[in-house]
């Protein structure tokens, strides 16, 4: 028989205390497993959005729109007069944003890395009703959409073709075959797309010159759409380089963009990760607490044991056991109940985010408990340890 | 073997002063069979608790095997209650959580010695209860709960057996067991020393050591039929 199987066969036989000395524990570790469950659920959110959204670098023309704040609370973006970026500068964006990804990894392929897909916005009437049609780099952009898929017809090919959004195609009646005026140009309606949830639902894609030639706009772009297709890529130092290089336009990196987001959601999340920490340090205090009632209820057990040989050490280990298998117990059931909360709690604040348990965060749970658990035994311990066999008998 | 000299032991202080034994010297030699008497509060378990190094003295030596024990650290009486001394107490002091078998490989277990459950099973054999190895302390009758403590007392092969009124809580028959058990002990060799208010039982023993307001008024030592 081993000291831990004393321990474990002690500790069957006071389940309830146990489990009481280890609420403390299990308090403090729901509070930290529901925020970081939370938190975490709303950064995947803010990603996925971001995923969807295809570029990680965006470039617009300077002076496009103007940004409407006060002070640093940013209340979005006006929109004025018409800018455009010429279309020759796309080799020189193409070389800036290889150039720094071939930097980054350390190779020195000489094709085209980074997918630049431009792209001409215009608003229009097609059969009296207004739509945006959008000129684009077929297979730049395929390459950029890769979520994108034709429902019906085949995808843009030819200058005269047209590819038309669900709910674009629906509204205006769009049958592939349709010819449709674009401003005078004439196209074909070749594919329709499978609905996608975005406003790209209600545009109509065109080839680039051909919204180019339709709209009198040869040359000109509205903005320009960068995917650098790896995680490790430095999106925000290409933004600076096109910053830098280029007067007249202006690179964003949509990590920025999320990073704005993600910062709020970060400060949030710092505020209730203090406050879980202050409820683990009560709870805490609460373990020492029950700790050191069992050590007053378990005196003459003690007694016994040190008058059958057991040393101070021992004693001292003993408490530590029943720590570890308090903060064990506790890790468990709060990792278990943190997780229940989340999934509570987590659509409520980001309104119908799906929340998913987190594996990684289990083996963190526990370890964090027992430091606690056993953090808070180790006066009940010494105490304990302290103990003397004839005083422990007499005071029965 | 064992030799107490001029001992005292006080609690308390000033005018809650108690003064629990006064001057008491004792020798216990191999084979011996003592029974320390006296009434209630005559200081009887005091004195078998600093024999066992259980409690500290205020004055005189305690010397086990040649070597004084009374001022010795934690650590070197937890070696002697590891080999040399055993315990056996009125209230058994078993472990409720564990059962008899596992009452007895406690002492080993403190020991680091931890697959020694045959060893542990033979002597519950000696006490006779190898049928009840398995229960736990609730499920067994005092008798049987003081043989389960015996038993935990001779795992470690002790060459003195301190027992405290070993029989104080059994009736007349099933005291008498554990007495002949004791007696048997005590031709193995082992000295014992026993504490017991009850004449009777004192009888069991070779030498009678009688306590009284924490002095040694009288000793009988039966082998001999001598007053010394």
């Amino acid at each position: 028989m081993k000291l831990y199987q004393v321990v474990v066969k002690d500790i069957m036989r006071r389940k309830k205390r146990v489990l009481y000395a280890s609420l403390g524990v299990v308090i403090g570790i729901t509070t930290i497993i529901a925020v970081l469950t939370i938190a975490l659920a709303g950064q995947t959110n803010i990603y996925g959005q971001l995923e969807k959204y295809g570029a990680n670098l965006i470039v617009m023309p300077a002076i496009s729109d103007i940004d409407i704040g006060l002070g640093g609370l940013s209340l979005g973006t006006l929109a004025v007069g018409d800018n455009y970026i010429f279309e020759d500068k796309l080799s020189e964006i193409r070389q800036i944003s290889d150039g720094k990804i071939r930097e980054a990894l350390g190779i020195e392929d000489e094709g085209d890395i980074a997918t630049i897909a431009p792209k001409l916005y215009m608003n229009t009437k097609v059969n009296g009703t207004f739509v945006i049609v959008v000129g684009v780099d077929p297979q730049e952009e395929r390459q950029l959409k890769t979520w994108w898929k034709v429902s019906q017809g085949k995808y843009l090919e030819a200058q005269d073709e047209a590819l038309v959004g669900a709910i674009a195609a629906e509204l205006l009646r769009f049958n592939v075959g349709d010819k449709i005026t674009l401003n005078g140009g004439e196209v074909t309606i070749t594919g329709i797309l499978e609905e996608t949830g975005s406003n790209e639902d209600y545009q109509v894609f065109v080839p680039l010159e051909t919204a180019q030639q339709a709209f009198d706009k040869e040359g000109l772009v509205s903005s320009i759409d960068i995917r650098a297709l790896c995680n490790a890529c430095p999106t925000s130092e290409i933004a600076s380089a096109i910053n830098e290089n280029m007067p007249g336009v202006r690179a964003v990196a949509v990590k920025q963009i999320a990073e704005t987001e993600m910062g709020m959601l970060e400060k949030v999340s710092k505020l209730l990760l203090a406050l879980a920490a202050i409820t683990l340090a009560v709870g805490c205090f609460g373990v020492v607490n029950t700790m050191t009632t069992s050590v007053h209820e378990r005196i003459k057990d003690i007694g016994i044991m040190k008058a059958v040989g057991a040393s101070r050490n021992q004693v001292i280990k003993i408490f530590f056991y029943e720590a570890i298998i308090v903060g064990v117990a506790g890790g468990l059931l709060g990792y278990v109940a943190g997780t229940l909360l989340a999934y509570i709690i987590g659509p409520l604040i980001f309104g119908g985010v799906a929340v998913t348990y987190v594996p990684q965060y289990f083996l963190p749970s526990l370890a964090l408990a027992t430091l606690i658990a056993v953090i808070a035994s180790v006066y009940p311990a010494f105490r304990a340890s302290k103990i003397k066999v004839a005083d422990s008998f007499r005071s029965l | 073997m064992l030799e107490i000299k001029n001992i005292s032991k006080v609690y308390g202080e000033g005018t809650a002063k108690v003064v629990a034994l006064n001057n008491v010297s004792l020798r216990v030699n191999e084979g011996d069979f003592v029974a320390v008497m006296g009434p209630s509060g005559s200081g009887k378990s005091t004195l078998l608790n600093i024999i066992g190094g259980l409690d500290h003295i205020s004055s005189g030596e305690v010397i086990l095997d040649g070597e004084r024990i009374d001022n010795l650290d934690e650590n070197a009486l937890v070696d002697i209650r590891r080999g040399k001394i055993a315990y056996v107490f009125q209230q058994y002091h078993l472990i409720p959580s564990l059962t008899a078998l596992e009452n007895v490989l406690l002492p080993l277990t403190f020991c680091g010695a931890d697959k020694k459950d045959q060893k542990a099973l033979d002597i519950l054999k000696r006490v006779g209860l190898e049928k009840r190895a398995e229960h736990k302390p609730s499920q067994l009758s005092g008798g049987e709960q003081q043989r389960v403590a015996i038993a935990r007392a001779l795992v470690n092969d002790p060459s003195l057996i301190l027992a405290d009124e070993p029989t104080g809580n059994m009736d007349r028959k099933t005291g008498k067991e554990i007495l002949a058990l004791f007696e048997q002990l005590n031709k193995e060799g082992r000295s014992i020393v026993m504490v017991t208010h009850d004449p009777e039982i004192a009888g069991y023993a070779k030498e009678i050591v009688v306590l009284q307001d924490g002095q040694i008024v009288d000793k009988v030592n039966h082998a001999g039929g001598n007053k010394c």
